[in-house]
């Protein structure tokens, strides 16, 4: 009932095209994350299916009625903005109420479901302040609790966690995910962070330049990138990406034809012993940052490598071979699409 | 002893800029001293030596004033024209500067211009036609063109832009939350864009209400009956049956005129200023 | 998710369905300005082609109706009518006399007024008092103060062995006495425009020259004034286009005398126009001024764009 449907959605602004021919389904109760470099359009797509931006061309359903003329507030959607965007002039309270007065809900029933929203949002002690009294945190929480009391079918957030602090951000980041939990409504949310990202989606929505690159759940992401963009937009460090000629591959293990790179991620890669690694080259800087230590490994080929290497960390300057499972390897064609992993694994 | 130590030096200078400004203040200042204690002086003592102080106080100047013509008669008409136009300048300018500062359309930039085209072009060009014009319509010896035109002329287009400038500066996010919560567009603009935009609308209120109240060439063409003049007109007709200027009265009527708003200026010295120096900077 | 139902239901309305989200914005853009542009066309538009028209008819008292006469009324002022250029000297005088010194005064005030120091709002306040006064008050006090022989100005003189002259009837003085209580009049507003420019300017520039140890006039001439370029520029359209504005204020002191020593275009016309009811040649005139204002409007923003 509000799943969504978007088919060859584009968007021009003047003389440039912003988004350039998007196709997705979102189904009910599903939470989705739009991610990708900022300017390539999240934001617009986002205001696209709220109604805030027209759509130029392609067409746009919520659940099953086509809403591409539809004014913003008869879409059944509720959106959480960046700035947050509460009114200044009203207390917390008629911030969240403003649009239940606005369509006319009776005052009783807005009483107990603003109640209901401050009560999940532990908002209960701050009814009566204005937003300027209020923390980023908190006004973040009122943000969300306005989208809240309209029952929405839809939830929409535009990086609602960007203004906040670090460790605000994660806790946040963990009320949004209980929250769906929770409703159970569907949920569209933009971000660049790919680690929220990863964190909160069912579905990820990977965008460029208003073209979506790839589709998937947080794991088929970061295991069978379709292209070398989505590899090292997913994952953090992120995917080191060698030519193929550079890497000494296991003997018996052939990569497909047409590939010309390989694509190993940081955390894959390990330390091992001389003359036994797939590539080898000199530590040139280690960077010690608790749990584990990033390792900047030069290639023999000059190109640089990145490690996360677990225990004591290697002098700099100091030759080592990396390993990977090969089961972890990844390889792209010229034009940078994903050409499966390299095959014929010898068998003892 | 070394006299001119730099703190010394400082305060010989500011003593010297403080006379100086002191002594340029006189015109500024004076004519509304010799305004108040002229209009209590009998038409004899008037013109007799330049005492500030009446040697008898004729209080009953300010009683004559009110007999010699519809004196509170002519004072409401600038009151209720004046807030009036205010009124009717505020809604309208604050529509279209809406709609300037917000709204996507065709024609959007072309408007603009052509509007601020207008925003220089002084009364006196046009106003014949409109004269004919109101005349053609009836409005000769009444209010209507004194409202009218003030709020669609010039002032009423400067008040237009002056809140398009502001309006612009108010959180676009903020209005999208309103639709998203199921504003109309005027919703919108009148819970949302109004309500955070009242610096800018105090100050096209003042400049208009001054405007208005200060108003000479329109009445003076579109108004000749005694009761239907306003205040800048009133003032100059206390006349005697020759033409000469009974200046006891005249000054009277003009500190009358001009001391209740002098009183609202000094206590809102500070926002008055400002209005001034938002629309000054646009223009 | 509480109520499907009611959400759905609700989402079902939608009001002029047939309305796409450009169109509607449109039409609300449309609609919120009518108001505006109704008035603009009415009481600017119309008037304006209307003057046009006028200006090209010969329609006065005699002639009671308009006949074509094309630029007979342009001719007429350019050409013959020996009033149309002494009235445009005056009008020049007014404003040669009355931007320049406005314009001294108001950032000479500004200066010693920019900084914080006791009493400065109240130095602010007496000179910016004149502006919210009405110009038909102001001219009737300084006509008052004025007069020949009695006239407190006049009076003062005499008490320090000066005869002034009879102010408002001589044309040259006439003339000078209408600018100076106009200036006073207005500076304030310059004043307080050019005081906005300064506090803009960082304390930075001038901490820095001061340590180079540059004097306050090298200051004010090296950044202070270079800086208040655009700001010059602006008060300086504006004040000139003012100042052909004038109206009111020489009505009511001198009536555009004596023998016309004062009677400026902006006069000129409500005479021509209202007094001796020439309505074409009137209309020339108005249209003579609005080329004037246009000019300078279009060279102001020429200049501003030059600058930026
Ligand atoms: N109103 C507009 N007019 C013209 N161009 C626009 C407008 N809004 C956005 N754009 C352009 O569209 C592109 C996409 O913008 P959008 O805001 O959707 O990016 P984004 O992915 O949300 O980026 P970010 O992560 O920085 O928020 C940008 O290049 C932007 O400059
Ligand atoms: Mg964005």
């Amino acid at each position: 009932m509000s799943s969504l449907t978007l088919s060859g959605i584009k968007k021009r602004f003047g003389k440039v095209d912003v988004i350039r021919g998007v196709d997705l389904e979102v189904e009910d109760g599903e939470f989705v994350v739009f991610v990708g470099p900022s300017g390539c359009g999240k934001s617009t797509l986002l205001r696209m299916i709220a109604g805030l931006e027209d759509i130029t061309s392609g067409e746009l359903r919520i659940g099953e009625r086509v809403m591409n003329e539809v004014q913003p507030a008869r879409r059944g959607v509720a959106m959480v903005f960046q700035s947050y965007a509460l009114y200044p002039h009203l207390t917390v309270r008629d911030n969240m109420g403003f649009g239940l007065k606005v369509r006319g809900v009776k005052p009783e029933e807005r009483a107990s479901r603003i109640a209901a929203a401050a009560a999940i949002l532990k908002l209960d002690a701050l009814l009566e302040r204005f937003p300027r009294e209020l923390s980023g945190g908190q006004r973040q929480r009122v943000a969300i609790g306005r989208a809240i009391v309209g029952e929405p079918d839809v939830f929409l957030f535009d990086e609602p966690l960007s203004n906040l602090d670090a460790e605000l951000r994660v806790h946040m980041r963990s009320e949004i995910a209980a929250l769906h939990q929770r409703l159970g409504n569907t949920m569209i949310y933009v971000t660049h962070d790919q680690i929220e990202a990863m964190t909160l989606a069912d579905k990820i929505v990977v965008l460029r330049d208003g073209i979506v690159e790839q589709v998937g759940t947080p794991h088929e992401l970061y295991r069978r990138p379709r292209n070398l963009f989505v590899a090292q937009f997913i994952g953090s460090p992120k995917m080191n990406v060698v030519p193929l000629a550079d890497v000494e591959l296991p003997p018996g293990l052939v990569a497909p034809a047409n590939a010309v790179s390989i694509g190993m991620r940081p955390e894959h890669l390990a330390i091992t012993n001389p003359g036994s690694g797939i590539v080898s080259g000199r530590v040139a800087i280690a960077e010690y940052t608790g749990a584990s230590s990033l390792l900047h490994v030069e290639l023999d080929s000059g190109a640089i490598c990145l490690v996360v290497h677990q225990g004591d960390e290697p002098q700099a300057g100091k030759r080592i071979d990396l390993r990977i499972d090969t089961g972890n390897l990844h390889s792209f064609g010229a034009d940078g699409t994903a050409c499966g992993p390299p095959t014929g694994h010898p068998r003892s | 002893m070394d006299a001119l130590t730099p703190r010394r030096l400082r305060l010989i200078n500011q003593i010297c800029w403080t006379l100086a400004l002191c002594v340029a203040a006189i015109p500024f200042l004076f004519p509304f001293i010799w305004m108040v204690s002229s209009g209590l002086k009998s038409a004899n003592e008037i013109f007799g030596s330049p005492s500030i102080v009446p040697r008898a106080w004729q209080w009953q100047n300010f009683v004559e004033v009110f007999s010699y013509q519809p004196f509170a008669r002519q004072y409401f008409n600038s009151l209720y024209i004046a807030l009036t136009v205010t009124a009717a300048t505020l809604l309208v300018s604050s529509l279209a500067g809406y709609a300037l500062a917000r709204l996507r359309f065709a024609g959007s930039a072309l408007i603009g211009l052509f509007l601020v085209s207008a925003l220089m072009v002084p009364e006196e060009v046009t106003i014949l036609p409109n004269f004919f014009m109101m005349r053609r319509v009836g409005f000769i010896d009444s209010h209507w063109p004194l409202i009218l035109l003030p709020v669609f002329g010039p002032q009423g287009i400067m008040a237009t832009f002056l809140m398009r400038q502001y309006f612009m500066a108010v959180p676009r996010e903020l209005e999208e939350a309103g639709k998203m919560d199921g504003l109309s567009r005027f919703g919108v603009w009148w819970r949302i864009a109004v309500p955070l935009s009242r610096p800018a609308l105090a100050a096209v209120a003042i400049i208009t209400f001054l405007n208005s109240w200060n108003l000479f060439l329109e009445p003076l063409i579109f108004v000749s009956s005694l009761e239907k003049f306003t205040l800048p007109l009133a003032l100059s007709n206390f006349t005697d049956p020759y033409g000469a200027p009974l200046w006891h009265l005249q000054l009277a009527a003009t500190t009358l005129a001009v001391v209740p708003i002098l009183i609202v200026y000094v206590i809102a010295q500070r926002q008055i200023v400002e209005s001034f120096a938002l629309s000054g900077v646009k223009g | 998710m509480g109520q499907p139902a009611t959400m759905a239901a609700r989402a079902q309305r939608n009001d002029a369905p047939w309305l796409t989200l450009k169109m509607r914005e449109a039409m609300e853009a449309w609609l919120f300005l009518s108001p505006t542009l109704a008035g603009f066309l009415i009481f600017f538009v119309a008037p304006l082609v209307a003057v046009l028209g006028y200006s090209l008819t010969e329609w006065n008292l005699l002639s009671q109706q308009a006949t074509f006469v094309g630029l007979a009324n342009y001719d007429d002022a350019l050409m013959r009518n020996a009033d149309f250029w002494h009235v445009a000297r005056n009008s020049a005088v007014f404003a040669l006399g009355l931007v320049p010194l406005n314009m001294a005064l108001a950032l000479l005030l500004a200066l010693a007024l920019s900084g914080r120091f006791r009493g400065v709002v109240v130095f602010r306040t007496i000179f910016f008092a004149p502006v919210v006064t009405s110009a038909a008050a102001w001219a009737i006090v300084w006509k008052f103060q004025l007069q020949g022989e009695a006239g407190f100005i006049n009076q003062v003189l005499a008490g320090i062995g000066i005869t002034g002259p009879n102010w408002l009837r001589e044309p040259n003085w006439a003339m000078a006495a209408v600018i100076v209580t106009r200036v006073i009049k207005m500076v304030g507003l310059n004043m307080i425009l050019y005081i906005a420019a300064l506090q803009a300017i960082p304390r930075d520039y001038d901490a820095a020259a001061r340590l180079e140890g540059a004097s306050g006039l090298q200051i004010f001439r090296m950044i202070t004034w270079p800086l208040l370029g655009p700001t010059t520029l602006v008060i300086m359209v504006i004040t000139t286009i003012g100042s052909f504005k004038v109206f009111d204020h020489i009505y009511l002191m001198t009536g555009g005398g004596p023998e016309n020593g004062t009677l400026v275009l902006a006069f000129y016309i409500y005479q021509q126009g209202f007094e001796f009811f020439n309505v074409g040649y009137a209309s020339a005139l108005a249209m003579i001024m609005f080329v004037i204002v246009m000019a300078l409007t279009v060279v102001q923003l020429a200049l501003r764009r030059k600058d930026t």
